[in-house]
């Protein structure tokens, strides 16, 4: 990783995007995965409950990492807004999961399309928090 | 129409069941927005209330509004069709008065809440969600035909 000599925002931290834009990637995967299962009219597979459960599990990884910055002296902008998207983003995919395993028809593959379509949402928006020049 | 045979060993619903299948990708939508509303209105007023006192008091009272159809929705008593019913309608004119406020007024209304701009800021949803959710409450509604 180039480091320049006074650094570019993000330069000294550059996990958290990377790992972020690799977390967004997956969860457009993973939407147009069930969005494809849902217009065929089939409910989830457990290859894609699988994958739900692996991106949930990399968001909280995320998650942890930001909080732990954050309290170690990252600064941010907006950091009670950064705060409560890192809180609410973990919640949509065991929603998402849940209800395409109570409902297994269509319907379930298009809620875990639709929460995996707001993971990737707020993902981007957490980047953009992340990101954002603090003053 | 005949929906394929599900060779699934697991599923326990078969689809000529009631169809319980639209509301649970509404109850997915409010949920999600209960959550999104409410958290931006509380954040906003916790942190900026005196640069909007009525978009941010808007922000979470549409919160609310979500909240109130989520739990029409998820449950099944007597009441929860009319608080549903009275939540939909009052997202679809709230949607409505504040899109238009928006565009009409916008340097007075800040750009703020869920609903300005017809929801522009959350890929419309929130003006789709509500004709959604009256379309669902229609078709499900008691003694109605079931010609499906």
């Amino acid at each position: 990783m180039p480091r320049g000599p006074r650094g570019v925002v993000g330069d000294d931290r550059p996990v958290i995007p990377v790992f972020g834009y690799v977390i967004l990637a997956a969860g457009l995967l993973l939407a147009v995965w069930t969005g494809i299962q849902a217009a065929r009219r089939r409910p989830t597979t457990d290859a894609q409950m699988v994958g739900a459960i692996v991106v949930e599990v990399a968001l909280l990884v995320q998650v942890v990492i930001a909080l732990v910055q954050i309290v170690g002296g990252h600064q941010l902008s907006e950091p009670v807004t950064f705060v409560a998207y890192s809180i609410g983003v973990p919640l949509a995919l065991p929603l998402g999961f849940y209800l395409a395993r109570e409902e297994r028809t269509r319907w379930g593959s298009l809620c875990l399309c639709f929460t995996a379509v707001v993971v990737a949402v707020m993902v981007l928006r957490l980047l953009q928090l992340w990101q954002a020049p603090v003053g | 129409m005949a929906e394929h045979p599900t060779i699934n060993q697991q599923s326990d619903a078969p689809d000529e069941a009631p169809p319980t299948g639209p509301r649970r990708i509404l109850i997915a939508f409010y949920l999600v927005f209960a959550v999104a509303a409410t958290a931006r209105g509380v954040v906003q007023i916790a942190t900026k209330f005196d640069q909007a006192p009525l978009a941010y008091t808007l922000s979470l009272i549409s919160g609310i509004v979500y909240i109130a159809a989520a739990v029409g929705l998820i449950t099944e008593r007597r009441w929860s069709r009319p608080l549903a019913w009275a939540a939909v309608g009052t997202e679809m004119v709230g949607v409505i008065v504040i899109g238009l406020l928006s565009i009409l007024d916008s340097t007075a209304f800040p750009h703020d809440t869920v609903w300005s701009r017809f929801g522009a800021g959350y890929g419309y949803v929130p003006i789709i969600l509500p004709v959604l959710g009256s379309m669902w409450l229609w078709h499900t509604r008691p003694g109605a035909r079931r010609d499906d």
